[in-house]
């Protein structure tokens, strides 16, 4: 427990030094800031354009609701660009450790490869969910001022279910950048994956069930509809259950020392 | 505390880097281990000090499993990489807490370690403005601050200067009085000057446990050099009839002569070389130098 402390302080001061704190939020801020006005102002701005002349807008979007606003931040912007920014961020967080031979050299000292880990994935998550929860905020605060109101439970809720996706995305990161010894592999890899589960969420419950990124779905649901789809929880423990046994295949494949064997 | 590497052999895929290694160390004991570039001396220490682990063989410190051991143990990688970002302080602050130690005995212990390694001065400095010189002092110092009762070292001092070097041997010299220490070079000068015994290791294979003492007795002292003039080239042919003779190798003017017994022989060459009436600039027993026997083992018996 101690040596988790040790390290996951080392990983916060690490991430204040190289300004990620401040980075990492603002791109979340920037994106979360974006869906409510793009909304808000695109068909006046298309009107402009057009000069008025025969474009016709379409009306449901000028009368969107607030939470559906909302659920696109959450599907259209973090679930894009914002998660790709996320991941690029993470791609190094064990590979760099281990090109630099860190890794080794810290597990030299009486440290358990789960104190590493756990520092590695809290810390990074934390911040993950701290740039998130403060984007939607931010996107909260202007869609309700620029559209209906978003009941503040519905908010909070979705927020959870989301940020459950978030930390399979952190943990799912994590593994491949454990596994793979190339940056770019690692993100390519991560992106792909995880981009390809956010697709093929809707296509069939069974897969819904077992595939994490439903869990992005139901916080959009929330937000739209304004009821909890009760497949929601079981689903975020299926995305626990995920992220156990990646924790478990990060831990094996670190206390084996395949990560020496380049 | 006793360290025992029992029939340790790790290969990467078909290259066999250690091969059914075994050796001890008593407490307190000081041991070299030497070998050419390649010869599997890294992958040994790594071995120890718990980085990769080998196929076969297991490595004991006081009975125990050197995993379970670990804050025993202060280990020295040959090429000593930080977290650029952390100051010399916050590097060793990190390492100390991973081992174990608190907050309280780190704020005396870094500024002691550091003035005893020589980077006094420089903790706020960091890390990624070192050189090599420095980074080798740091990792000295992060190996030694928990005081470990066991110290392995992988070439702790081929990457400095001539100065920094005699200072890093000075260090190792004065820790050797508390700590059992592996060190691990390429440049047998440096072993022995720190190290009684040493263990000299080639292609993955123990070749020699030995001490300097025994190994300068065993290899020197049957031979005669003798220095001549030209004109007494002929006594050369004189000499390698000699039956006590066994092997003559001439080099412009000297003359290498292996007897059989070299208290007994020696006069005897002398005189002869007197009755032919020989201009001797000089006649001495030859011992081989410590560089010279490592180079004959590590170099020979292929
Ligand atoms: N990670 C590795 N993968 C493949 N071969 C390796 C690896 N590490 C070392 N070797 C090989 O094992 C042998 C011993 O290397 P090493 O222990 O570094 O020697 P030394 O430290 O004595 O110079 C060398 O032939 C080297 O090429
Ligand atoms: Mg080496």
């Amino acid at each position: 427990m101690n040596k988790f402390i040790v390290l996951l302080k080392k990983e916060f001061v690490q991430m204040l030094r190289d300004l990620k704190v401040i980075w990492l939020p603002i791109v979340f801020i920037f994106l979360g800031i974006t869906q409510p006005i793009v909304t808000y102002y695109l068909p006046s701005i298309l009107g402009a354009l057009g000069g008025g002349q025969g474009i016709t807008i379409d009306p449901s979007m000028t009368a969107q609701k607030g939470g559906e606003v909302l659920a696109a931040t959450l599907g259209s912007q973090f679930d894009q660009l914002g998660f790709m920014i996320l991941v690029i961020s993470m791609m190094g967080i064990i590979q760099t450790d281990k090109a630099n031979g860190m890794l080794a050299f810290i597990l030299t000292r009486p440290v358990t490869v789960i104190s590493y880990i756990a520092g590695k994935i809290v810390s990074n998550y934390l911040i993950a969910a701290f740039s998130v929860t403060i984007g939607y905020f931010v996107s909260y605060l202007y869609v309700n001022y620029l559209f209906t109101d978003v009941s503040f439970s519905h908010m909070i809720t979705a927020l959870l279910f989301y940020l459950v996706w978030v930390l399979f995305i952190v943990s799912f990161t994590t593994m491949i950048s454990t596994i793979f010894n190339s940056q770019g592999i690692i993100a390519l890899i991560s992106i792909v994956f995880l981009i390809g589960c956010r697709i093929i969420v809707g296509l069939s419950p069974v897969i819904d069930f077992v595939n994490s990124a439903s869990m992005s779905k139901h916080a959009m649901e929330v937000l739209i509809s304004g009821s909890v789809n009760s497949k929601a929880i079981d689903n975020a423990l299926v995305t626990l259950f995920w992220i156990v046994l990646i924790l478990f295949v990060i831990n094996y494949w670190i206390a084996n020392k395949k990560v020496n064997h380049e | 505390m006793k360290l025992e590497i029992k029939n340790v052999t790790k290969t990467f895929r078909e290259k066999i880097a250690v091969n059914n290694f075994s050796m001890k160390l008593k407490p307190g004991e000081c041991v070299g281990l030497i070998g050419p570039n390649g010869a599997g001396k890294s992958t040994l220490i790594k071995v120890i000090a718990d980085i990769i682990d080998p196929q076969a063989g297991e490595v004991l410190l006081n009975g125990k499993k050197i995993s379970k051991m670990k804050r025993e143990i202060g280990y020295l990688p040959q090429y000593p990489n930080f977290f650029h970002w952390m100051t010399a302080k916050e590097t060793l602050t990190f390492m100390g807490q991973l081992s174990g130690l608190q907050k309280k005995e780190l704020t005396i212990s870094i500024p002691e370690i550091l003035t005893k390694v020589g980077l006094k001065g420089e903790e706020n400095s960091k890390v990624g403005t070192f050189s090599g010189g420095m980074k080798q002092r740091l990792g000295i110092a992060q190996a030694l601050l928990h005081k470990p009762s066991l110290i392995i070292m992988d070439e702790p001092v081929s990457a400095l200067d001539p100065i920094g070097r005699r200072e890093v041997l000075n260090l190792i010299e004065e820790i050797k009085k508390d700590t059992t220490i592996l060190l691990s070079t390429h440049i047998l000068g440096d072993a022995e000057e720190i190290c009684e015994r040493f263990v000299i290791i080639k292609n993955g294979t123990k070749i020699e446990d030995t001490t300097i003492t025994e190994l300068l007795n065993r290899n020197s002292k049957n031979k005669i050099y003798v220095e001549i003039t030209a004109k007494d080239q002929e006594w050369i042919d004189v000499v390698k009839k000699l039956p006590f003779v066994e092997e003559i190798e001439v080099i412009g003017h000297k003359v290498k002569i292996i007897v059989e017994n070299i208290d007994k022989n020696k006069n005897v060459i002398l005189e002869n070389a007197l009755e032919h009436e020989v201009d001797i600039v000089k006649f001495e027993i030859h011992n081989d130098t410590l560089e010279e026997i490592f180079l004959k083992l590590v170099v020979g018996n292929e």
